[in-house]
């Protein structure tokens, strides 16, 4: 553990300018998206200033809800990362956390134990996961259709199997509860009860890194990633890796549903509405995090307090919540433009030289 | 019966129009070598400004229009990004289709403080047939453009420089082609008529504007273009086969629900029909599928 403590701090050293460019891109995506969402608050006719001082005092104000509500869009970061680092872009982890979610969801219901739920939830995402990845390698299908046909394949399959075979027949517009056995509860921490859920999944976070830095299959799926053909010619199978990518990646959404459902939600609304949004979300996660496994647990708070700052804008200024999802959307163009912020850094540093 | 296959056919006519100026759209964008995954976001704000336009002036002429000038605005940030700042062009498109998603829906609660749906808005005068069956005239427009497109790409000067830049810029750049220009025009040329498609959704079919209008039908259009291997012309065919998945959805879910009376509950499963067609197509024909070159891939003059 601490060669690898030693190692990580060696890297930061030796890239300190890479990290300082990474760090002024994100910084600059983000004031770019609270800008235009400002101009949109105020071409809407909100207050654009009360409603950002809202959303980042009372965004922060509980410790619990925020990282519960960082659970889900954490792994469904990880979902688009991991596949991103070996060169695929997995859109579907709306739908990889869906099948998560559900398959927990019945597993629980039927046997009340929970690693058997989680184990099945995960299986359930990567098998969707996987199945994308096979369509790619072997039929030639685009990814980003595939998933998206998938998410809405599953979006109303599940909503048929919520309506019609696992709801609540004393609540009708909500599923078969969660068994109090196959509950995940809360651990007690001083800054209050948070809920262990976060916990899992920043584990399963770092697990990630582990398996993408320090072992060989990582290792391949980056080199991959980078170029297909210098993995071809070192003897690698680059499809080989796009799979495992998927798989990984499909398993973190399956997670995120799968606690969602166990560690928080404990049933499921039959309009979804808790479950939908967190897969595209987490594509902004895994962007803002630069695919960096430790740093989508901080981007995956970062939106957290962004949704539910949002849901707060809502009660006290009546702000729509789609603000979040215009500021994540500005955010994430703003993201796609490496180039443009480096051109920025090189032009201040010669104008800076030239004033010299 | 034959009522039957007149409905398949005429609302076939009807779903096939924005899957297929979209198609057409991305495909001239994407034989200049730029992706633009945001057509879904284009028909988003497309049909939501077109809604607004025609809902407050009461023309649906005018809401057509501005609804188009939306999609080039669209293409024109795309182009900006994808071609001058090199930026990632489907990270972009994937901001883009969350952006548009949520300012549409913020301006929908914001005028009208509804969340499903908006009111009802004038539309485009449909042309009838017989006294049951009506086309858009937007239908006719749609197929006409796909063919002008098709000869324009392969039967003109512009349309083989067009192409030169997608499948290697730099040789297209020697010949003395503008490939940044060139681009730049085949992204706005794209989404504008993604943004036909948008315009039409609202105010040239459905009269109003829903939260989920687009459901999917950028996606899908993306899968025709595959499917047609970016042929203009075979993307006509393509519109029709997934226009008529969506057709089949909705046509077996009257006849489950009059004919067989089957819980509403099944409708959902109905609802997946258009996007298993999809798949299934995609995953059958695609494979012979050649895509353009230097497709997503930004272009770095020396």
């Amino acid at each position: 553990m601490s060669s690898i403590l030693k190692d990580i701090k060696v890297k930061i050293m030796s890239r300190y300018e890479d990290y300082l460019t990474t760090f002024i891109e994100i910084a600059a995506s983000a004031i770019l998206g609270f800008g235009v969402g400002a101009i949109i608050l105020y071409a809407l006719g909100y207050d654009a200033g009360v409603a950002y001082s809202i959303l980042f005092t009372r965004g922060l104000s509980n410790a619990n809800y925020l990282l519960s509500k960082a659970t889900p869009i954490m792994l469904t970061g990880l979902a688009f990362a991991i596949p991103m680092i070996a060169g695929v872009f997995n859109i579907g982890g709306e739908s990889q956390l869906y099948v998560g979610a559900i398959t927990s969801l019945v597993i629980a219901v039927y046997t009340g134990n929970p690693l058997l739920a989680i184990a099945a939830g995960i299986a359930a995402g990567a098998g969707l996961g996987g199945l994308i990845a096979v369509l790619k390698v072997y039929r030639g299908v685009n990814e980003v259709i595939a998933a998206i046909m998938f998410n809405w394949i599953f979006y109303y399959t599940i909503l048929y199997l919520l309506t019609d075979k696992l709801y609540n027949p004393q609540i009708p517009h909500e599923s078969l509860p969660v068994p109090s056995s196959a509950r995940i509860g809360v651990i007690p921490t001083p800054w209050g009860e948070i809920r262990a859920i976060f916990f899992i999944a920043v584990l399963a976070s770092l697990l990630i890194y582990y398996i993408l830095y320090y072992t060989s299959i990582g290792y391949t799926m980056r080199v991959s990633g980078l170029s297909p053909r210098s993995a071809k010619y070192a003897g690698f199978n680059p499809e080989r890796s796009i799979i495992n990518s998927m798989l990984l990646g499909g398993g973190c959404a399956g997670l995120g549903g799968s606690l969602l459902v166990l560690g928080y939600m404990f049933s499921l609304d039959t309009t979804m509405s808790s479950l939908y949004g967190l897969g595209f979300t987490g594509i902004g996660v895994a962007l803002l995090g630069r695919n960096n496994p430790i740093g989508i647990i901080f981007s995956a708070i970062f939106f957290s307090m962004l949704i539910i700052g949002g849901e707060m804008m809502e009660l006290k200024v009546g702000t729509p919540t789609e603000l979040a999802d215009t500021l994540i959307g500005v955010i994430v163009i703003a993201l796609a433009l490496p180039y443009a912020y480096r051109m920025l850094i090189s032009y201040i540093k010669t104008r800076r030289l030239i004033k010299k | 019966m034959i009522e039957d296959i007149l409905f398949i056919l005429t609302n076939t006519l009807i779903y096939m129009v924005p899957i297929l100026l979209a198609a057409v759209g991305e495909i001239i964008t994407e034989r200049a070598g730029i992706v633009n995954i945001g057509l879904e976001g284009i028909f988003i704000l497309s049909s939501f400004s077109a809604t607004v336009v025609a809902f407050s002036t009461g023309n649906p002429y005018l809401g057509f229009l501005v609804g188009i000038l939306v999609g080039s605005l669209s293409g024109m940030l795309h182009g900006v990004i994808s071609v001058y700042l090199r930026g990632d062009q489907i990270i972009a498109g994937v901001g883009y289709n969350s952006f548009a998603y949520g300012i549409s829906v913020m301006g929908l609660i914001t005028l009208w403080k509804q969340y499903g749906a908006s009111p009802t808005v004038p539309t485009i005068p449909v042309i009838t047939i017989a006294e049951k069956y009506s086309i858009s005239p937007i239908t006719p427009l749609a197929i006409v453009i796909a063919i002008a497109a098709w000869y324009w790409l392969f039967k003109t000067t512009s349309g083989l420089k067009l192409r030169a830049c997608g499948e290697d810029p730099r040789s297209a750049e020697s010949m003395g082609v503008n490939v940044f220009r060139t681009r730049f025009y085949a992204t706005i040329l794209g989404a504008t008529l993604t943004g036909i498609g948008g315009a039409y959704l609202s105010v040239g079919w459905i009269g109003q504007f829903t939260r989920y209008i687009s459901a999917g039908r950028g996606f899908i259009a993306l899968a025709n273009v595959a499917f047609s291997n970016w042929n203009p012309l075979l993307a006509i065919i393509g519109g029709m086969v997934f226009g008529f998945f969506d057709v089949l959805a909705i046509y077996l879910q009257i006849k489950a629900q009059t004919v067989l009376a089957i819980p509403a509950a099944y409708s959902y499963l109905f609802k997946t029909i258009p996007y298993i067609g999809t798949l299934a197509v995609v995953s059958i024909f695609i494979k012979r599928a050649r895509i353009p070159k230097a497709l997503g891939k930004p272009y770095i003059k020396e």
